[in-house]
């Protein structure tokens, strides 16, 4: 459903990817895991459209982006996808709610009503009915996260994609955001999600993907990568974890 | 009465344009009533009153030329640019004639001739020529005929003054030695009984009605009806009313009938009207009367800066967002035209607008030119407040927004501009009370605001300190409303102080 090919990217004579290769299917959820700036996130950003790449292409369906700047097609290719940053994100000016029905409204040109009969039931799949008019600030960072995954589903993405989205939270608040993303998972949907949380990654991921220097080292099923990996620098990655 | 002939004064005399023919059955004449006494002034006894002898000679010479006399206020400087301009058909305001204005409008012979005065206090005993000001302290008007007399004595340290009453107050106190100025200047505001006038004349001067070049044909009229008015004996009827006939003009005149033509009623109504001691009581009154005039100035004050700063916020915001996400040259306009804004003065903007634009064709009205360079000048200020706010909102509110597919202005719309606007609020507050008091500067173009009024009360009433508080507690009560306002909508706007909930 999927696929990206050599994708590479240089960012201030930097190579941040160089050549990365990757595959999502419908309903899959996939953990990239690897260092800090290995270019997991940058990977992620590169899927939607948020960040233009070289050299390389993505497909998906019959969409194909090969680098380049055509803000139409990035948006064609990005109305498939919804993001959850580490950071909310939020837009703290607007309501729950109003969080919810804004892209709805402006990008689809939804009425009020309409976009409310979207935003609703959201709220309730994430455990937020009753949160509908209080603002961003008022809410915990875990409520806040949970409030971000309805807001990008409210424009109905067809893969969600998750940039660390556990990593601002207290410990004790994770769960609630890892149990919506579980739930999703059950329903079908795709997700790719860039965390450290190995539990979840685990428990839940189909494909484990390890990055290392901009490029995949080793990619798959969880039990393999994170009992067994085979190349040594994944070896060295996972024995921190062994403990 | 020689003021001021400044760069701005001759930028605008080159800029200004030839314009329309006299209005019919009115003599449009342009004078500046916060000049003074016995000139053209607002009357002590009753303010929303114009007197002064030029006021008399106006209405003379209209009634001469079968017109009737419509007064139009402009500023001192200004009084030039207007006329070309086409503000009024003719000046009457102690224009003295010389070669450099004679360069720029016609003069008609002179209706009034006089020289320089000197006065000293009255015990200083060792003053009677120009020659024993060496090493003291002489004052006279910016720009006057007598600033340049002064000069050419060595030796002298020579202080400039903006009002005759602030001159001769600082001799009375002993800041300066002496004040050189127009006789009919000296006769109405050296009346301290601590100042004497020497009996010297110094140098010559000619006033005459200027008019525009070209306008050969009013011209003639005038000097016919100023022969008249001369041969009948109706001027030194009207000088003698002021008290200000002189040897000169009986010279000049041959005139030189011993006997007086008409009392100085109007000296003497003057000299009481200053004279006048007030009770405290009395003194209430008086400055509640001055506040209806004073009023009416702050509403057009209101007015403009309300208007100003509409537009300016709306072209502040435009500039912005040219200058943030625009395509190179249309950043970099905004840049320059920012920069070229903020960088030059308010007060030369506002000449080119009235007196520069009309070279182009483009004649606007007092109030437009008025509010559209006001709101040019604060457009760029704005532009850089609204830039900041923008910048200050994170990144990652345009990419949650690009994420959930919005173009770039959809972002900036409804995401990006509703948060940065709680942000410049405060600031742009803060501009619109400086709006506030910058827009007294349009008193340069004709309008008559806040500050405009406050020059010809204290100009008539010679009560700066008293007028001058009372109008600056009426910008703090005008700007007041609208920092209440900005603090309500501040409050508002402020989603992220709402209490927490658990």
């Amino acid at each position: 459903m999927l696929v990206a090919k050599g994708l590479c990217k240089t960012f201030h004579g930097r190579q941040v990817l160089r050549g990365v290769d990757f595959e999502a299917g419908p309903g899959e959820l996939i953990v990239i895991v690897g260092r800090s700036g290995c270019g997991k996130s940058t990977l992620l950003r590169c899927l939607n459209g948020l960040e233009l790449f070289d050299e390389g292409s993505i497909r998906f369906g019959n969409l194909v982006l090969d680098g380049g700047r055509d803000d139409r097609k990035i948006r064609a290719l990005r109305a498939n996808f919804g993001m959850v940053f580490q950071s909310f994100n939020l837009f703290p000016h607007l309501d729950l709610l109003g969080n919810l029905v804004a892209a709805p409204m402006i990008v689809k040109g939804m009425s009020r009503k309409q976009a409310e009969a979207i935003a609703l039931p959201l709220l309730e799949k994430v455990g937020l009915t009753g949160h509908a008019r209080h603002y961003p600030g008022q809410m915990s960072g875990g409520q806040q996260q949970r409030a971000a995954i309805a807001r990008a589903l409210a424009m109905s993405p067809t893969v969600m994609l998750y940039d660390e989205p556990t990593s601002a939270l207290d410990p004790w608040l994770v769960d609630e955001v890892f149990d919506v993303m579980r739930k999703l998972n059950a329903e079908g949907m795709t997700q790719i999600v860039v965390t450290h949380e190995t539990r979840f990654a685990r428990e839940v991921a189909r494909e484990i993907v390890f990055m290392e220097d901009g490029g995949v080292v080793e990619k798959g099923a969880p039990e393999q990568i994170f009992n067994r990996p085979r190349d040594p620098r994944t070896i060295k990655y996972m024995s921190r974890f062994a403990a | 009465m020689t003021r001021s002939g400044t760069a701005l004064l001759l930028l605008a005399c080159a800029l200004s344009a030839r314009a329309a023919p006299v209005k019919t059955g009115v003599l449009r004449w342009g004078g500046d009533s916060a000049g003074g006494a016995p000139f053209v002034f607002q009357d002590p006894k009753d303010l929303a009153k114009t007197v002064g002898f030029e006021v008399d000679l106006a209405e003379a010479l209209a009634a001469e030329l079968g017109l009737k006399a419509l007064f139009v206020q402009n500023q001192w400087d200004s009084l030039v640019p207007g006329l070309k301009r086409g503000d009024y058909d003719v000046v009457l305001n102690g224009l003295e004639i010389t070669e450099d204005r004679k360069a720029e409008v016609e003069f008609s012979e002179p209706y009034y001739l006089t020289y320089e005065a000197l006065t000293v206090r009255k015990n200083s005993d060792d003053i009677a020529a120009l020659a024993d000001l060496k090493g003291r302290r002489a004052g006279t008007l910016k720009g006057a005929l007598a600033e340049r007399l002064l000069a050419r004595i060595a030796g002298v340290a020579v202080v400039g003054y903006d009002t005759q009453t602030m001159l001769y107050d600082d001799l009375a106190l002993g800041r300066i030695d002496a004040v050189l100025l127009d006789h009919p200047a000296a006769v109405y505001y050296a009346i301290d009984p601590r100042l004497k006038n020497l009996p010297g004349r110094f140098g010559r001067m000619a006033y005459g009605a200027a008019i525009r070049k070209g306008d050969a044909q009013l011209l003639a009229r005038v000097n016919a009806a100023l022969a008249r008015l001369m041969k009948s004996g109706r001027l030194r009827e009207i000088y003698e009313r002021w008290g200000i006939w002189n040897p000169v003009m009986a010279a000049a005149f041959v005139d030189d009938h011993p006997e007086r033509r008409a009392e100085a009623s109007a000296y003497a109504g003057y000299l009481a009207a200053r004279g006048v001691r007030l009770g405290w009581r009395a003194k209430l009154a008086k400055y509640a009367g001055y506040v209806p005039l004073l009023a009416k100035g702050a509403v057009t004050t209101v007015e403009l800066s309300l208007l100003a700063m509409g537009i300016a916020v709306v072209l502040g915001l435009a500039l912005a967002l040219m200058k943030l996400y625009g395509p190179m040259p249309v950043s970099a306009l905004a840049t320059v035209y920012v920069e070229v804004i903020r960088g030059s003065p308010l007060l030369i903007q506002l000449f080119l607008i009235f007196y520069g634009l009309p070279t182009l064709g483009i004649k606007l009205q007092p109030f437009t030119a008025a509010v559209l360079g006001l709101a040019l000048n604060y457009g760029a200020y704005e532009a850089e407040v609204y830039r900041a706010g923008i910048q200050s909102i994170p990144h990652a509110q345009m990419e949650a927004a690009f994420a959930l597919g919005m173009t770039r202005w959809q972002a900036l719309r409804h995401i990006i501009i509703p948060q940065a606007l709680r942000v410049v609020l405060p600031p742009t507050t803060n501009d619109f009370i400086a709006l506030l008091k910058d827009s007294s500067l349009v008193s340069v173009i004709t309008m008559v605001e806040l500050t405009r009024v406050y020059g010809q009360l204290a100009g008539s009433t010679y009560d700066y300190m008293g007028i001058g508080i009372l109008t600056a507690l009426m910008y703090v009560l005008i700007g007041l409303p609208f920092v209440r306002l900005s603090r309500w909508a501040e409050a508002r706007l402020a989603v992220e102080r709402r209490p927490r909930i658990s």
